[in-house]
């Protein structure tokens, strides 16, 4: 069965209609790259798979959970699914190991303790180890970002879900919360990424959506998409970018 | 009678005022604070919203004074039954203040970004356990310049209970003057008597912010 399961996603802003019907299926282990212009709906259906957005119409389920389920607990079906936003929102009246540790011990998944350890071993494994009781003003946009990605981590989710994690960054520091992200998908996570990093998306997506005007207008291996696109649309959008 | 004669007659007088004041202040202010609270909490829900709506409509739109003399007076007739000055005072301050603060918390939890909330929704937490361990510290810092303010017109505004006969600063200074004729001077140190009070509370919370500005956000 599919880690992520789409099925006839519409979601509507008022009158705005941004997704148009969404159909998408990730595999256990997949790493999906959501590309498309500003506009074209990869950040909304990112936020309607841990539905911070409520899905109009059409179902989402994650992991066997069916989070457009009314009758379902939605904070137990999000503690399975991290998310890492543009612009960090790491808490900022909280140290580095607050953050971290902040969410586990709420929904009493672990201890205090538990959590400082776990916590640890995620700050080493993103490098800030020697960060964890600074305050996220301190740090710099790359360490911030890296810190979100370790307390998402911190809840044990299945998936990941990532929006433009990289386009809030100086370019200096796109690389190091690229680096993270790479292990991440090599360490065999699911991941969506809604990116405008077309060389990251080339290298570690196994499949690539092109989204316009809230449809999947293509999808394929990164081989195929910016190799040999065949939607018009996506030739046009790949050309100005690349 | 020289200048310092006068005020050494007057300031023992005005300093018991003062006290009263004082008093009054400190036992409506956290009576304020949890109206305002109760106020917020209930404008933030569906279904009762237009409580607390209603409540900041009337207090915005009415002049404490009537406010006052609507409590004191009005209510004691039409219900009638007696209240002291006193307990007048603290009703109608409290309520007073309680309206500003509410707009002042709602406000504050407004300014703090909606990025929070979803970080922490997005992470399994709760709707309450992300106002008490996310949203509502941080709305605190935001709000405390606002409510330090707010206490210090609350302060002054108990001023206002002299003209239903408590012994406050205004009321004792009416009195001196009444018998002195002095009236220059006696304003004067009412006034003083005020700044210090004020520019002391103002230099605390000026304190308290700087103590609390650790681990702000400064992006």
């Amino acid at each position: 069965m599919a880690k992520i399961e789409i099925k006839g996603l519409i979601k509507k802003f008022g009158k705005l209609e941004v997704l148009k019907g969404i159909d998408l299926q990730v595999e256990e282990g997949e790493v999906v790259c959501l590309i498309g212009p500003s506009g074209s709906g990869k950040s909304t259906l990112l936020r309607c798979i841990n539905c911070l957005e409520q899905p109009t119409e059409g179902s989402v389920t994650v992991d066997g959970d069916v989070l457009t389920d009314k009758k379902i607990d939605i904070n137990i079906a999000r503690e399975n699914i991290g998310m890492v936003f543009q612009q960090f929102n790491l808490f900022p009246h909280l140290t580095v190991m607050q953050n971290i540790i902040l969410a586990p011990v709420d929904r009493k998944i672990m201890s205090k303790n538990q959590a400082i350890k776990i916590g640890m071993g995620l700050l080493e494994r993103v490098g800030l180890a020697d960060k964890k009781d600074q305050y996220p003003s301190q740090l710099s946009g790359g360490q911030q970002q890296r810190v979100a990605i370790a307390r998402a981590l911190c809840m044990g989710p299945d998936v990941m879900l990532f929006d433009e994690p990289t386009s809030a960054l100086d370019p200096e520091m796109v690389g190091e919360v690229l680096d993270v992200m790479r292990e991440l998908a090599e360490d065999g996570m699911t991941m969506v990424i809604v990116t405008h990093e077309m060389g990251f998306a080339r290298e570690v997506a196994d499949r690539v959506l092109f989204l316009d005007g809230g449809y999947i207008l293509e999808q394929g291996t990164p081989e195929q998409i910016f190799g040999n696109p065949q939607n018009e649309r996506t030739k046009s959008f790949l050309e100005k970018v690349l | 009678m020289t200048f310092y004669e006068l005020f050494q007659q007057t300031m023992p007088m005005l300093l018991k005022g003062a006290v009263i004041t004082l008093k009054l202040t400190i036992v409506v202010l956290p009576l304020a604070v949890l109206l305002g609270l109760i106020s917020c909490l209930l404008g933030m829900t569906k279904h009762f919203k237009f409580i607390s709506n209603i409540y900041i409509a009337i207090i915005r739109g009415t002049p404490i004074i009537v406010q006052v003399f609507f409590i004191y007076f009005g209510l004691t007739q039409f219900f009638r039954f007696r209240m002291t000055a006193y307990t007048a005072g603290v009703i109608s301050l409290s309520m007073n203040a309680g309206a500003y603060l509410s707009e002042i918390f709602r406000g504050g939890i407004q300014a703090v970004n909606i990025g929070q909330t979803e970080a922490a929704r997005s992470l399994g937490m709760s709707y309450s356990s992300t106002m008490r361990k996310v949203i509502l510290p941080q709305a605190f810092r935001i709000v405390i310049p606002s409510v330090v303010n707010q206490f210090i017109i609350t302060l002054k505004d108990t001023s206002i209970i002299s003209v239903i006969g408590l012994m406050d600063i205004v009321m004792q200074a009416k009195q001196i003057i009444a018998r002195t004729y002095k009236s220059f001077i006696v304003w004067l140190l009412v006034g003083c008597v005020y700044f210090v009070i004020c520019y002391t509370l103002s230099k605390i919370s000026q304190y308290i912010e700087r103590r609390l500005s650790v681990g702000k956000n400064r992006n």
